[in-house]
């Protein structure tokens, strides 16, 4: 029996390497544009673009007509479709020698998330997408779970690091928690890779997956304590955080929550009051990103730890600070102590508009703990944060939402 | 009149502040309630979400009466 590709629960889709060879030869149509709610349809989409050399423009399935035609252009008809010749019979090595042979070329768009205002247009080729994916003899039996969505970043990164390596890719993006939890167990996933909230919506540590060997975080900080409670749902598995975003790919990998820069990149990165810049040979090409003498401001605000070794932690996103009344609040921060209460399973403080202060502090929190009131959670903040970053209203919920990449909503 | 004085004394107490025994439509929000900007700022957020109206939205209030008039409230005890 041919190995699994990809399992997808809510699709009810198990696709075996076979499949996807005997789908990908039937082959005799291409459309530019890459937009679907089927996964199995998307990564079938990419690898014909990478094997045929063909550009593919990856677009969300949620995006409105509006925003298509303000992100592509007006006169662009995304069904447009093209007859192909068909790919005939092909076998897993012939895939990836063509990637390869097509990686430098062949061009792949994609959005940013837009959690920072209209998405905007990178391109990029799978060499600059694939600078951290391994191909490598130790890694052929990884089982992946598939945490982010597969347009985006994060998820084409997972996409190829499991596709290169022959690796069954397991869905869990939008998979409901308890599901997940029984599908890592049953496939014996080993990889992971997802935003700190994807972990902290698999909390409490009440089922034990000790298949998991590989957990990757990005897109947010992951919090001391959340990390705590997720290795012991993960009791054999090693934490690496990665820092990756939509106009540059991976740059940088750690162990923890100090981050450094490596000597063969080093000169492509700099630090200025304390935002990162990054130069723009890594970013890919996009005509609505504005850079500064070369440099593009990620946005991303760090703190040095030490000179030598060069070490430094992320801290917050720039524009995520709230301005309350005049104070600016870093809601990250808030976030970090409220999830430090017992039975605080989750956080997420945000901005309300308010005719007085222009905006309000709120937040909402799931918690575990009944004893857990606003006025007892208000108490426990007063010793820990000053008091205009005590969230005014503070309202408990079953589930907190998240963004289309799975990362918090900033916005209200 | 008496969720609106629930309301305030939520504020009030979250700011350590003395709740308030009663309140009448007279009642000034600064001076008879001893709400401060921040607080006042709380009491929109709290008065929106009960009520889904922005009492502060077209100008300054200043006493109980007139957010009884915004929220188009009975005057009673109810």
């Amino acid at each position: 029996m041919s190995k699994t590709f990809y399992y997808d629960n809510i699709e009810g889709k198990n696709i075996s390497y076979n499949k996807l060879l005997n789908d990908l030869s039937n082959t005799n149509s291409y459309s530019t544009y890459c937009r679907s709610n089927s996964y199995y349809s998307i990564f079938k989409h990419i690898i014909l673009s990478l094997i045929t050399g063909k550009e593919i423009i990856l677009l969300d399935n949620d995006f409105s007509q509006e925003e298509i035609h303000k992100l592509i252009g007006y006169n662009k008809n995304i069904f447009d479709i093209k007859s192909i010749d068909p790919i005939g019979q092909i076998n897993f090595n012939d895939i990836i020698d063509k990637i390869k042979l097509n990686g430098a070329t062949c061009k792949l768009t994609l959005f940013t998330s837009g959690t920072t205002g209209m998405p905007k247009k990178i391109s990029h080729n799978f060499d600059s997408l694939s600078r951290f994916v391994k191909k490598e003899e130790s890694r052929k039996n990884d089982i992946w779970g598939f945490a982010y969505n597969p347009t985006h970043m994060a998820g084409l990164q997972v996409f190829f690091q499991a596709l290169l390596n022959q690796n069954t890719i397991v869905r869990l993006f939008g998979v409901e928690r308890v599901t997940s939890l029984n599908l890592i167990n049953e496939f014996k996933i080993t990889n992971i890779s997802a935003t700190p909230t994807f972990y902290r919506l698999l909390l409490p540590a009440d089922h034990i997956c000790n298949s998991v060997r590989n957990l990757t975080s990005g897109g947010e900080k992951f919090d001391f304590r959340t990390l705590k409670k997720v290795k012991q749902m993960f009791p054999k598995c090693r934490v690496r955080n990665v820092y990756a975003s939509t106009e540059a790919g991976t740059i940088f990998a750690s162990e923890g929550e100090e981050f450094t820069i490596k000597s063969d990149t080093s000169h492509l990165i700099k630090i200025i009051e304390d935002e990162l810049y990054i130069h723009e040979s890594l970013i890919g090409e996009s005509e609505s990103l504005v850079t500064v003498d070369g440099w593009y401001p990620t946005g991303d605000m760090i703190s040095v730890v030490s000179e030598n070794p060069y070490l430094f932690r992320f801290i917050s996103r720039k524009n995520e600070s709230i301005n309350s009344g005049g104070y600016k609040i870093n809601p990250s921060e808030v976030e970090d102590i409220i999830r430090s209460f017992d039975g605080v399973i989750d956080v997420y403080v945000f901005a309300k508009k308010n005719s007085i202060l222009g905006n309000i502090i709120c937040c909402q929190v799931v918690s575990s703990n009944k004893f857990l009131t606003e006025k007892r959670l208000r108490l426990l903040l007063k010793d820990k944060l000053q008091e205009f970053k005590i969230p005014r209203l503070i309202t408990f919920v079953k589930s907190i939402k998240t963004s289309r990449t799975g990362k918090l909503l900033r916005k209200n | 009149m008496k969720k609106i004085l629930e309301l305030i004394n939520i504020v009030l107490e979250n700011r350590d502040k003395v709740k308030l025994e009663e309140i009448s439509e007279s009642s000034d929000l600064r001076t008879d309630c001893g709400l401060d900007s921040l607080d006042l700022a709380e009491l929109t957020v709290r008065i929106e979400a009960e009520y889904d109206i922005d009492i502060f939205e077209e100008g300054v209030i200043t006493t109980i009466g007139e957010i009884l008039n915004k929220l188009d409230l009975e005057k009673t005890d109810e």
